[in-house]
């Protein structure tokens, strides 16, 4: 067993209603998040990434396989000793200062009397909430309790970051702070696993993709394996008064088409000899949003058809 | 332990600060502070009147509050999801539990040793200093609602407060009444409604052996065996009825 979060065939069953009618929100998810990377898990709503997430977090008991924390099994509470978690959404004690609930998780993870102090006031600077250490949280927005919630999870110093849409809720400067703070800890060299729908904060945070869909794991890796390096095609846009022969796409003076890399070069000598020129070339790369909707389409075509992935 | 003492503080924390306690108490102090007035409108003895008015009134609103505080303990968790961030800290779900139900205990002792202060200035300006008797009274009641408390600890563990409310209150009431259950069962032709009988006075908490308070009132010594029994069967009952409480709540998924 290797990585820092190892998961067997993990499952969660639901029962709901007076019949008791089975739902399954997981099945058979085999993960292995490496040590020192940013891992992202994404997947439509419903995929499980929630359901995942709590059962590595002890909130929920997963009804099949098995799962490991720093080696530990998760039925063991202190394999989450150097973990740090933000739930999806904000909640935390409505009475507490911001001060007083660092204060308490501090002291929930055990850190000493005086580091405990530095440690807060330190965090609460990191994410701009030093100048509210002394308001209750009853009275923050939603964006400051985020912010919060993300300085509650760094008290204990942890080697692992769980973060459940760590940017839901959070304007664009919240957003920002946040992926620098997750960018700083992974440059510290450690471990962040965190779910998002906000795809382009995946892309440019993580170095490992899970996606998930319909609480199955439908793929594991980097990015460039999950989603190819290799340009498939190349819109190229021309200047040119005459029609060409083939699938070219006229919009006013300009023809457009997409082609496969090697046609672009005697395309480009085509458009030159008709007295044309080149606007532009742009190679297209499949993206992670095409992987994941791609995954949609495969697994749940019903869904798909219901985002317009499919006609 | 720490992690546990860590619970206990936020949970005496949260509740020192919660609103709706300030209000019971308030009536609380109100009803004190209305008891001596009660020697104005009774005949014969009336300081035993005032005492037992007094007295009685703690008893209530210690009762009210041990319910109140108690149902909503671990729902408010759920309810409110911050029981997602603490499960996640390295802290097994008895542990939680326990510091919990501590947290609740001291607030009930803190909020007794209040109402014993008053006791002694209120009744005391008007009769002359208490007697001992009257604060082992209250000493046995706080027993009596560390036991009430375990029960609404479970209760909050799988029910809706509304519910555990509900629940709680049926132990406490049946609870001051458990000798009575046992001489109907006792008294009756019927051997299933015997056994019946019987089987609750055993399973039931026995709230009348912390009464003591008709005893303290009029000057009666309560023998230092019932009260070691008293005590033997708080701590005995109050353990186990969280045990279960921390089975249950080790099973559960939090929604």
């Amino acid at each position: 067993m290797t990585g820092v979060i190892h998961t067997e065939g993990l499952g969660k069953v639901y029962r709901s209603g007076f019949l008791r009618l089975p739902f399954t929100g997981l099945e058979g998810l085999s993960l292995t998040v490496p040590a020192g990377t940013a891992f992202g898990f994404v997947g439509p709503n419903g995929a499980g990434k929630t359901t995942a997430i709590k059962i590595l977090m002890g909130i929920q008991r997963q009804t099949s396989g098995r799962a490991f924390i720093h080696g530990l099994p998760i039925e063991d509470p202190l394999c989450r000793r150097r973990v740090g978690f933000v739930p999806e959404r904000p909640y935390f004690y409505e009475h507490l200062t911001a001060a007083e609930f660092l204060d308490f998780y501090g002291r929930l993870c055990e850190v000493p009397v005086p580091e405990r102090s530095r440690r807060a006031t330190r965090l609460l600077e990191r994410v701009n909430l030093a100048r509210f250490a002394n308001v209750q949280l009853g009275s923050f927005s939603k964006g400051m309790l985020q912010r919060a919630g993300l300085a509650q999870a760094l008290m204990g110093d942890p080697d692992l970051l769980v973060l459940d849409e760590p940017m839901s809720g959070l304007d664009p400067l919240g957003r920002v702070l946040v992926r620098d703070i997750i960018l700083e800890e992974r440059r510290e060299g450690k471990t962040v696993f965190f779910s998002s729908h906000i795809l382009s904060d995946i892309e440019a945070i993580c170095d490992r993709v899970a996606i998930l869909v319909l609480g199955k794991l439908r793929g594991q890796g980097t990015l460039p394996e999950l989603i190819g390096q290799s340009v498939q095609l190349v819109d190229c846009i021309f200047e040119i008064g005459v029609d060409l022969p083939g699938p070219w796409l006229r919009e006013g003076s300009r023809l457009r088409a997409q082609v496969p890399p090697d046609d672009v070069g005697p395309l480009i000598d085509r458009v030159r000899a008709a007295g044309g020129s080149v606007t532009s070339i742009v190679p297209q790369v499949r993206s992670l949003e095409d992987l994941l909707l791609s995954e949609v389409e495969r697994a749940a075509p019903a869904d798909a058809r219901r985002l317009g992935v499919l006609a | 332990m720490s992690r546990v003492w860590a619970i206990a503080t936020n949970t005496f924390r949260e509740a020192v600060r919660d609103k709706v306690l300030h209000s019971i108490l308030f009536f609380a102090v109100i009803l004190l502070f209305v008891s001596p007035a009660m020697r104005e409108i009774t005949i014969g003895d009336s300081d035993k009147v005032v005492r037992g008015v007094a007295l009685g009134g703690i008893s209530l609103i210690g009762g009210i509050i041990a319910i109140f505080l108690g149902v909503g303990l671990v729902y408010k968790e759920i309810e409110r999801k911050t029981i997602y961030t603490l499960a996640s800290k390295p802290i097994s779900r008895w542990m939680l539990l326990l510091g919990k139900y501590l947290g609740l205990w001291i607030t009930l002792a803190v909020e007794m040793l209040v109402l014993g202060f008053l006791y002694t200035v209120i009744v005391g300006t008007q009769q002359g200093l208490p007697s001992p008797d009257i604060y082992l009274a209250l000493v046995m009641l706080m027993m009596e609602l560390t036991l009430v408390t375990a029960w609404a600890t479970l209760f909050s563990t799988f029910a809706a407060p509304t519910t555990a409310a509900a629940y709680s209150l049926c132990i406490y009431l049946i609870g001051h009444f458990a000798d009575d259950l046992k001489m109907f069962g006792e008294q009756s032709d019927n051997p299933a409604f015997q056994e019946l009988a019987l089987t609750l006075y055993r399973v039931l908490p026995n709230l009348a052996l912390f009464n003591i308070r008709a005893e303290a009132v009029h000057g009666i010594a309560v023998p230092v065996s019932e009260v070691g029994y008293a005590l033997l069967y708080c701590v005995g009952y109050s353990v186990a009825v969280l045990g279960v409480a921390m089975v249950v709540f080790e099973r559960r998924d939090f929604k």
